[in-house]
């Protein structure tokens, strides 16, 4: 029978969470699941598959597309090719199956969201979600896969039994591509059209000395600090931060808007967000309609409660 | 130093419905405008801007309809040399077939160059993959999510990838390689409507896609179209402030932006 | 570079144009400095030029006919050739080339607004009199401003007026396209357009938005149609008795002259005696009224793009300008002036109200 191959993302010692994602999948897809992953100090439930391969690499190697390829065709020769190889969604995860993809000549579905087990189809969004479609590899062939994230963690479970590890040999660099360094990102003078995460507050949050308390909770969730116009205009915020038509136009991971109505040239600026989450008073605010998640509430009030939350 | 950058003409669907049709066997577009894949646009202007340092030229690349040449307009406007279309009768969605033609043209047109450029994604089908299977096919490096392009010189580049939650990492990879630029990479410069007037006195060339089917299938087929299940506004969190927290750092957690 | 020298040679420095510019004085915007500059062939440098609202004070002014509105144009059409325009100007000019109006709304729902009206809106083809009703991005989109040509439907309606509209065939007239600097793409706006109005025999066009009056009237070339703001039909309607107010207005209301129907275009009086017709309604004035009104800072592109270093806004000062003279409604006539000035007058407690909105409430 054939094996469900979860390259596992490890990035900074981290065994990321997205990785659930992929195993549940793999648990979907009714096959045997082996996980592979890079050597190293970093924790994994023993339970999480039927299998784990530890491979001899750092994990920059093991993150490496040119290096991967390679750990992979040693996998291959040693069970035979995978049922299929899922990765997770991801800047890395993207990256390797593109290149697995095309190295290995497989089909690949990418960004995959649903699964339906008995026509074995995979749901892939597109436009932006505005609609699915639902694929098949063709001819049956064992597809390359990448995962989107929070999809089928709850389907990952648990196994009866601790996983099957193994130890595989590594593969050297292959050179031509090489990790130098991380870059974190710079604090100072910020631009939020890059930032994955804005926490943008308006006019709603009273005045100026809620800000800082803002500035807390942006740290801690390790989010940007935005603003609508009128928080602009009263100097709350400086301009940089200033979201809109007449400011910047963003398109962040999350947009979390505290106390923000929503006015038109508000929206114009952050709608095409992949996530929006808007924390209003008003039942009515024209910001729920743009939004996937609300909560009609005090903003300050959630703010604080968060905060403790995160601290303690 | 030539770059070779695929642009592609894609629908403008942000603000449109889109029509699902035939029972789910077609999508509809008939009523939507296009434009250029936004992500292209960042890979155009970087490509120029390496051109206008260190000299050398900018060939944009389209695999599409003949309107596509509309794109090629744009990059010819914005400082490409020169522009080829590669015309296909009918679309091609999976990835791996529109790679695998891209590579067979590059192959067989004996196409010069030190890198290719990519946008990470096109805006439609958001595959984001058809830069890292050509670079496969065509056994180079590949560095995806490029943000930031630290040296380009003969040889060798020094690039920064975009990582999650504002971290960055930085690679070294060998020339010749393909590159998938990350939008926000830089501001590209507006290309106004009389500027691509004049580009049209610049000949595109176009080729058959017929001429390059070599190893061209879908390896993926769409058996049908669907919408998601409608949300009808926002899904609204409920219950106290502390269950309302926690469901809110789930929320967080999933979309990979809080750990 | 495309410049009209023959025009800034004639300047004497004068001064005239700075002294009646509303970004004068609190921005290191400075129009005689940038005619002088012209002059010589100097560079100016990139962030400045797009100070400029388009009010057309200063066109007005000049003793000499230079039309330093115009020099404006004139540079920023040459940094929009060279690609160097600031990034939401950029948008709003790309949104337009895709959908025809700079805030890249669905073209296919540039005409919803008229969708669930108590009233029919025929499309103007429909229509004996060829009478069209230009809607106006803003106007057709913005949730705000959506009421205009809504109330302005049912007014004309109610009149016996008969009118069309062009619904998703209405492109964006192109007036702050112009001004933004985008000749290329304000003429093809201008040429879809009036192919269009040729298409369906257009013999009249009454504007909502006196940006979109301006162009269509006086940019748009021999179109051989009559154009006008909606305030001088329904002024002329309340003149005649076709349409009565049937309620009074006990407010006090100030009137706010929009710089595209007021000084460019001299319309002060239809919008006063619209309000003068109401029962109960006190109509105040600003000390700066009529060719002097203060621009909102509207207009120009300034709708997409946020000048740098500036202090207080206009609007600011026109709101605290309206509270001092006891007013409780700004009134105003021209849908960038309705947004820029209730922001501030939303904090201070004093509402802005559109004409046609005021009449809805007294009809």
């Amino acid at each position: 029978m054939s094996y469900g191959l979860i390259v596992g993302e490890v990035r900074r010692g981290q065994f990321e969470e997205r990785n659930l994602d992929s195993i549940g999948l793999c648990n979907l897809l009714g096959q045997e699941s082996v996980l592979l992953v890079p050597q190293g100090d970093y924790a994994i439930k023993e339970n999480c598959t039927d299998a784990i391969v530890k491979v001899a690499v750092d994990e920059s190697i093991f993150l490496n597309p040119l290096d991967m390829v390679n750990i992979l065709s040693r996998v291959f020769d040693a069970r035979g090719k995978a049922g299929a190889v899922i990765f997770t969604s991801s800047s890395s995860g993207g990256e390797l199956a593109a290149y697995a993809a095309g190295h290995f000549d497989m089909p690949l579905i990418t960004d995959v969201s649903g699964f339906e087990k008995g026509q074995n189809i995979f749901y892939k969004s597109y436009f932006s979600d505005k609609i699915f479609g639902e694929f098949k590899p063709a001819g049956g062939e064992p597809p390359v896969l990448t995962v989107r994230s929070g999809s089928f963690k709850d389907a990952a479970g648990e196994k009866a039994s601790p996983a099957v590890v193994e130890a595989m040999d590594g593969v050297p660099a292959g050179g031509a591509r090489s990790f130098v360094e991380y870059v974190e990102e710079e604090k100072g003078e910020v631009d939020i059209t890059k930032a994955d995460f804005l926490l943008s507050v308006g006019r709603g949050i009273g005045n100026k000395d809620e800000i800082s308390d803002y500035e807390e909770l942006a740290d801690l969730l390790k989010a940007v600090l935005s603003g609508s116009r009128p928080v602009i205009d009263k100097q709350w915020l400086p301009k940089p931060r200033q979201v809109g038509t007449s400011g910047k136009t963003v398109k962040p991971k999350v947009y979390l808007a505290m106390a923000i109505s929503g006015a038109f040239q508000h929206i114009a600026g952050m709608k095409d967000s992949d996530c929006i989450i808007a924390v209003n008073k008003n039942a009515e605010a024209p910001i729920f309609q743009h939004a996937h998640y609300g909560v009609i509430g005090d903003a300050n009030k959630l703010r604080d409660k968060l905060k403790d939350m995160l601290k303690g | 130093m030539n770059l070779l950058v695929f642009t592609k003409r894609v629908p403008a669907t942000q603000e449109e419905e889109v029509r699902i049709v035939d029972d789910g066997k077609r999508v509809d577009l008939s009523k939507v405008p296009f434009k250029l894949n936004d992500w292209d646009n960042y890979a155009v202007e970087e490509a120029v801007r390496i051109v206008e340092k260190s000299g050398g030229s900018v060939t944009a690349i389209s695999i599409g309809d003949a309107e596509s040449d509309e794109v090629l307009r744009r990059a010819i406007a914005m400082g490409a040399q020169d522009g080829f279309l590669i015309e296909v009768v009918q679309e091609q969605q999976d990835p791996n077939a529109r790679a695998t033609l891209a590579h067979n043209f590059v192959r067989k047109e004996v196409l010069p160059f030190d890198a290719i450029f990519t946008g990470v994604q096109s805006e439609d089908d958001q595959f984001a993959s058809v830069g890292g299977i050509l670079a496969a096919k065509l056994g180079l490096p590949f560095v995806s999510m490029v943000i930031g392009i630290d040296a380009f010189e003969a040889g060798h580049a020094t690039v920064r990838r975009e990582l999650e939650g504002g971290l960055q990492e930085r690679v070294k990879v060998n020339l010749p390689a393909v590159f998938a630029i990350q939008s926000g990479i830089n501001e590209p410069r507006y290309v106004s409507i009389m500027g691509i007037r004049k580009a049209s006195k610049v000949e595109r060339k176009v080729f058959k896609a017929g001429d390059y089917q070599d190893g061209v299938a879908n390896k993926i087929d769409v058996e049908k179209w669907i919408y998601p299940p409608s949300k009808g506004g926002a899904t609204m969190l409920t219950g106290d402030a502390d269950s309302i927290c926690k469901e809110l750092l789930g929320i967080l957690k999933e979309k990979g932006v809080y750990q | 570079m495309s410049l009209n020298v023959a025009k800034v040679l004639t300047c004497i420095q004068c001064g005239k144009c700075t002294g009646s510019c509303p970004e004068s004085g609190k921005t290191p915007f400075n129009i005689r400095m940038i005619v002088r500059k012209q002059q010589f062939q100097r560079e100016v440098e990139e962030t400045i030029p797009w100070y400029c609202t388009s009010c057309g004070a200063c066109t007005l002014r000049c003793p000499r006919d230079v039309k330093p509105s115009e020099v404006i144009v004139d540079i920023r059409s040459a940094f929009v050739e060279d690609g160097q325009v600031p990034a939401s100007l950029q948008k709003a000019l790309e949104n337009t080339a895709v959908q025809r109006n700079p805030w890249g709304r669905s073209r296919g729902k540039r005409g919803a607004w008229a969708e669930k009206l108590d009233i029919e809106v025929p499309h103007v083809s429909e229509t004996e009199s060829k009478r069209l009703l230009f809607a106006c991005c803003i106007q057709a989109y913005d949730p705000r401003c959506m009421v205009i040509p809504a109330n302005v439907a049912r007014i004309l309606s109610r009149g016996g007026y008969e009118f069309g509209i062009l619904g998703e065939e209405e492109a964006c007239c192109g007036n702050e396209i112009r001004r933004i600097g985008e000749a290329g793409l304000f003429e093809e706006l201008m040429e879809e357009n009036t192919a269009i109005f040729q298409e369906y025999g257009v013999k009249e066009i009454i504007a909502l938005s006196p940006h979109c009056m301006n162009t269509l009237k006086k940019e748009y070339g021999n179109l051989g149609i009559k154009v006008s703001h909606y305030s001088e039909i329904v002024a002329a309607m309340l003149k005649d008795g076709v349409i009565k107010p049937a309620l009074a207005y006990d407010k006090k209301v100030i009137y706010h002259d929009p710089c595209f129907l007021g000084k460019q275009n001299n319309i002060f009086d239809e919008p006063r005696s619209i309000l003068g017709a109401i029962d109960g309604l006190e109509l105040l004035e600003f000390a700066r009224l009529r060719e002097t009104s203060l621009c909102c800072e509207g207009g120009g592109g300034r709708m997409f793009y946020e000048a740098e270093g500036t202090q207080e806004r206009n609007s600011e000062v026109r709101v605290a300008e309206a509270i001092e003279k006891g007013a409780d409604v700004i009134a105003t006539s021209c849908p960038f002036c309705l947004m820029t000035l209730e922001d501030p007058a939303t904090e201070k407690g004093i509402v802005v109200k559109e004409l046609s909105e005021i009449l809805m409430e007294v009809l």
